[in-house]
């Protein structure tokens, strides 16, 4: 019954956190499976406190900024991606609106004629257009390319 | 002034200093990755662990208020990043592989091997305790992480971490023991 009485503070005795009293020092002089024990605990101690402590992988402080750099720029992708949704909606309901209160008060008709003027307009501008059209297109494909190469360099800059 | 250094780098990081959290990482890198390592028993998987644990500083890095250490605060988050882990599968041990089957060869292992095969019995018993005794052994015997830092870190009371860390050890004496006969 006392074994297992000394048997439970053999851990600290060997760690040097208790100074066996007289009754369990004494058990421990005469006990040879709790002296066994507490040799064992000693050297395990011993063990413990010569294990090796692993080093970080060389690389690691870089590989693990790119990490964060990358979860940094999908969180803000996500961010981005909600405000683009949230303008959206805001626009459509907009127009939604709009669109109710025209056919509501009956100024749709009023804006079907003003469309039409308008449209009429635009014929007419498209076809002073038309000859330098291939001259816009091209300034627009070069404005086009400009973007994607800002936006496919910062995405690369933010990997 | 060690604490005055710790709160500036922590002012840097919060503000967006890229080098400063850089200084951090290369500060804390060895620690984490120690404690992980000899957590989780896996260290092709510890490197991922503690880029998490990194990651997870960076982000709260701007809730983090000070009233503890900032490695207090570290040990908590490592020691959250490994018991959640605990939850998966855990790492396969096997107690029949040619070094434990060498120590069966009557051929009379030198002393180093004897060391590295003691070593081995060792790592292997400590990887069969509970995450949590793993954890405390990882933490106190790395550059002597005192009782009175785990008990803050692990949010129990001083004599519980005592406690634990006596019991983790009799179960490892336990191991070791029935392994030998």
């Amino acid at each position: 019954m006392f074994c297992d009485e000394a048997l439970d503070t053999v851990e600290a005795i060997a760690a040097g956190e208790v100074v066996p009293d007289g009754r369990v020092a004494s058990h421990l002089a005469t006990c040879p499976n709790c002296a066994l024990a507490l040799e064992r605990a000693r050297q395990l101690e011993t063990s413990l406190q010569r294990r090796e402590a692993p080093a970080a992988p060389a690389q690691f402080t870089s590989r693990t900024l790119a990490k964060i750099r990358r979860a940094r720029w999908r969180s803000d992708q996500f961010l981005d991606l909600g405000f683009n949704l949230a303008i959206f909606a805001v626009v459509a309901s907009v127009l939604g609106g709009v669109w109710m209160l025209l056919h509501r008060t009956g100024l749709a008709s009023v804006s079907s004629d003003a469309v039409n003027v308008f449209g009429s307009g635009f014929v007419s501008l498209a076809r002073r257009v038309a000859p330098s059209l291939p001259l816009y297109a091209g300034a627009l494909a070069l404005l086009v390319s400009a973007l994607g190469i800002w936006w496919w360099a910062e995405r690369d800059a933010a990997l | 002034m060690e604490d005055v250094h710790e709160r500036e780098l922590v002012e840097r990081c919060r503000s967006g200093d890229e080098h400063g959290f850089q200084e951090l990482v290369d500060r804390y890198k060895d620690l984490v990755f120690a404690l992980i390592a000899r957590t989780v028993m896996d260290r092709s998987h510890a490197e991922d662990l503690a880029q998490d644990v990194f990651l997870r500083i960076h982000r709260g890095l701007p809730y983090f208020r000070g009233e503890a250490r900032l490695s207090t605060w570290i040990y908590r988050i490592v020691a959250n990043v490994c018991l959640q882990e605990h939850g998966r599968p855990p790492a396969t041990v096997s107690f029949d592989d040619e070094r434990t089957r060498a120590r069966a060869t009557p051929s009379g292992p030198d002393r180093q091997f004897r060391d590295l095969e003691l070593r081995d019995r060792l790592e292997k018993a400590i990887a069969r305790l509970p995450a949590n005794y793993r954890l405390l052994i990882a933490a106190h015997y790395l550059n002597g992480v005192q009782y009175e830092g785990l008990a803050e870190a692990l949010d129990l009371p001083l004599g519980t971490v005592k406690t634990q860390l006596y019991r983790a050890k009799q179960q490892l004496r336990r191991m070791l023991e029935t392994d030998l006969k």
